[in-house]
C-alpha cells in the first residue's frame, strides 16, 4: 500500500487549516480508509483539541525524530474511529526540532500502513511551512473570501508551484456567508476562484455549529444535519475520486423562504 | 419659489447620482486584490511603476504633445494573462520636422558620450536590443496614439 500524501495550508492563519483536517481526516475515516493526521505546528499544535485528544497524547512527532519511541507508538488512536490516527505536535518545541528530511521520512514510512496522510500545515511561509509540505505530493490550500486570505492563497499557490514534488493543488474556500455574497458584500465563490485561477475542491459554508463542535472535540462532520459536515464530507469523496457537485449553499436560506411564503399564503387568504 | 425647487431637484438628483457612482463592497475588494496580487507576483514595486510612467513619458513626448497628468499605466488581467494597459491623453501629435529637429539636438548633445561608449563595445552591443525593443513598444503606442487622436477628431466635430 502506498498512501496519498497530503498537506493543508494556506499561508494566512485562522482561515480553517485545522478544523479542515480535522474534517476531512474524520470524513475519509468514515468512508473505510485509513487515515493518520500530522501535526507539524510545533509549538502551537491544535489538532488534538479539535479531535478531543488533547488527554491522550504521551509522545510527539518529535519524541519519534529523536528516537525517543517508535513511530506506530505515537500514533493516537481516534475515540470513535479505530481508521483514524493522529501523530502530534510538540508543544514545547519550536520549528527547528523536525527537519524537512526527517518528516519527509515519517511520511514514507506512514505511506505503508495508511491510504491517506494528511499533513496540517502551520500558518506562514517559513520553515514551518516548508517541513509540512517536504513529504506531500498534493496540497490543499484553504482560503476565505477575505482579501487577505486570498492574497496570502495566492502566495501559497505560487510556492507549491515552485515544488517539484507537489504533483497538484486545489482550493478549498472556507466560511462562505451565502447572504453577503447575494448582497455584494463578499467576494462571490466564482470572484476567488478567477482571480487565483484554481481548481477548487470544496466550498465550505460558515457555521456557528464549527464552534460548538470545536467545543466539544468532535469534528462537525459527525454532525449529518449539519450544512459544514455535509460539505466536508463531499470534499472527502472528491478527493476518493467521486463526482460530487457543490451543494447550494442557499439551501437553509431555501426553507426560510418556504416558511415566508407560507405564512405570507394564510396572510393572503385572510384577505 | 423657483430656488427651493431647483435646490430639492439637485437634492434628488444628486442622490440618484451617488447611488449609480457608489461601488459595492465585492467590487472594491475584487479590484484592490487584482492591483496587490499583480504587484505581488510581478514583484512590480510603485515606485517601479512611477519610474516606468516617467521614462515612458520621456519616450513618447519626442512624438506628441501629451497631457502628461492623466496618463495612465495600469495592469489588467484577462484570464491568466496579464496586460500593461497605458492610456495617453494626446494633446497634438508633433510633425515630422520638430520631431527631427529634436534628434539633431539630441545627438548633438550626446556625442561625447557615444564616443565613450564606443570604446566599450561590450555595452554598445548590450544596447542594440534594447533600441529594438524600444521601437516595437513606440510602434503600439503610436497605434493608441492615432485612436485617440481619432477619437479627439470625433469629439471636435460632435
Amino acid at each position: 500500500m502506498s498512501g496519498r500524501v497530503i498537506v493543508i495550508t494556506s499561508g494566512k492563519g485562522g482561515v480553517g487549516k485545522t478544523t479542515t483536517n480535522a474534517n476531512i481526516g474524520t470524513a475519509l475515516a468514515r468512508a473505510g480508509k485509513k487515515v493518520v493526521m500530522i501535526d507539524t505546528d510545533l509549538g502551537l499544535r491544535n489538532l488534538d483539541l479539535l479531535l478531543g485528544l488533547e488527554n491522550r497524547i504521551v509522545y510527539t512527532i518529535v519524541d519519534v525524530v529523536e528516537e525517543r519511541c517508535k513511530l506506530k507508538q505515537a500514533l493516537v488512536k481516534d475515540k470513535k474511529n479505530p481508521n483514524l490516527c493522529l501523530l502530534a505536535a510538540a508543544q514545547t518545541r519550536d520549528k527547528t526540532a523536525v527537519t524537512e528530511e526527517q518528516l519527509k521520512n515519517i511520511c514514507e514510512e506512514l505511506q505503508k500502513d495508511f491510504d491517506f496522510i494528511l499533513v496540517d500545515c502551520p500558518a506562514g511561509i517559513e520553515q514551518g511551512f516548508q517541513n509540512a509540505v517536504a513529504g506531500a505530493s498534493e496540497a490543499i490550500v484553504v482560503t476565505t473570501p477575505e482579501m487577505s486570505a486570498v492574497r496570502d492563497a495566492d502566495r501559497i499557490i505560487g510556492l507549491l508551484e515552485a515544488k517539484e514534488e507537489i504533483k497538484s493543488y486545489k482550493l478549498l474556500l472556507n466560511r462562505v456567508r451565502p447572504n453577503l455574497i447575494k448582497s455584494n458584500d463578499m467576494m462571490s465563490v466564482e470572484d476567488v476562484v478567477e482571480i487565483l485561477s484554481a481548481d477548487l475542491i470544496g466550498i465550505i459554508p460558515e457555521d456557528t455549529g464549527i464552534i460548538t463542535s470545536t467545543n466539544k472535540g468532535d469534528p462537525i462532520v459527525n454532525d449529518e444535519t449539519s450544512l459544514a459536515g455535509k460539505a466536508y464530507n463531499n470534499v472527502a469523496r472528491r478527493i476518493i475520486g467521486e463526482d460530487v457537485p457543490f451543494l447550494n449553499l442557499e439551501e437553509d436560506r431555501g426553507v426560510i423562504a418556504k416558511v415566508k411564503k407560507f405564512f405570507s399564503g394564510l396572510i393572503g387568504k385572510e384577505k | 419659489m423657483k430656488d427651493i425647487f431647483q435646490d430639492l431637484f439637485n437634492k434628488v438628483f444628486g442622490f440618484f447620482r451617488q447611488a449609480e457612482k457608489e461601488e459595492n463592497a465585492k467590487d472594491t475588494a475584487v479590484n484592490r486584490l487584482r492591483v496587490v496580487l499583480m504587484q505581488d507576483r510581478t514583484n512590480l514595486t510603485p515606485e517601479l511603476l512611477e519610474k516606468m510612467r516617467g521614462e515612458l513619458i520621456e519616450l513618447l513626448s519626442k512624438y506628441v504633445e501629451m497631457d502628461k497628468d492623466a496618463l495612465e499605466l495600469n495592469f489588467e488581467q484577462e484570464g491568466n494573462q496579464m496586460a500593461l494597459m497605458l492610456s495617453i491623453p494626446v494633446l497634438r501629435a508633433k510633425d515630422e520636422d520638430e520631431i527631427e529637429d529634436q534628434d539633431d539636438e539630441k545627438t548633438s548633445s550626446e556625442n561625447p558620450e557615444e564616443e565613450e561608449q564606443n570604446d566599450n563595445s561590450e555595452d554598445a552591443q548590450d544596447q542594440e536590443p534594447e533600441k529594438e525593443n524600444s521601437d516595437e513598444t513606440s510602434e503600439e503606442e503610436e497605434q493608441k496614439i492615432e485612436e485617440s487622436n481619432t477619437n479627439q477628431k470625433e469629439q471636435k466635430s460632435k
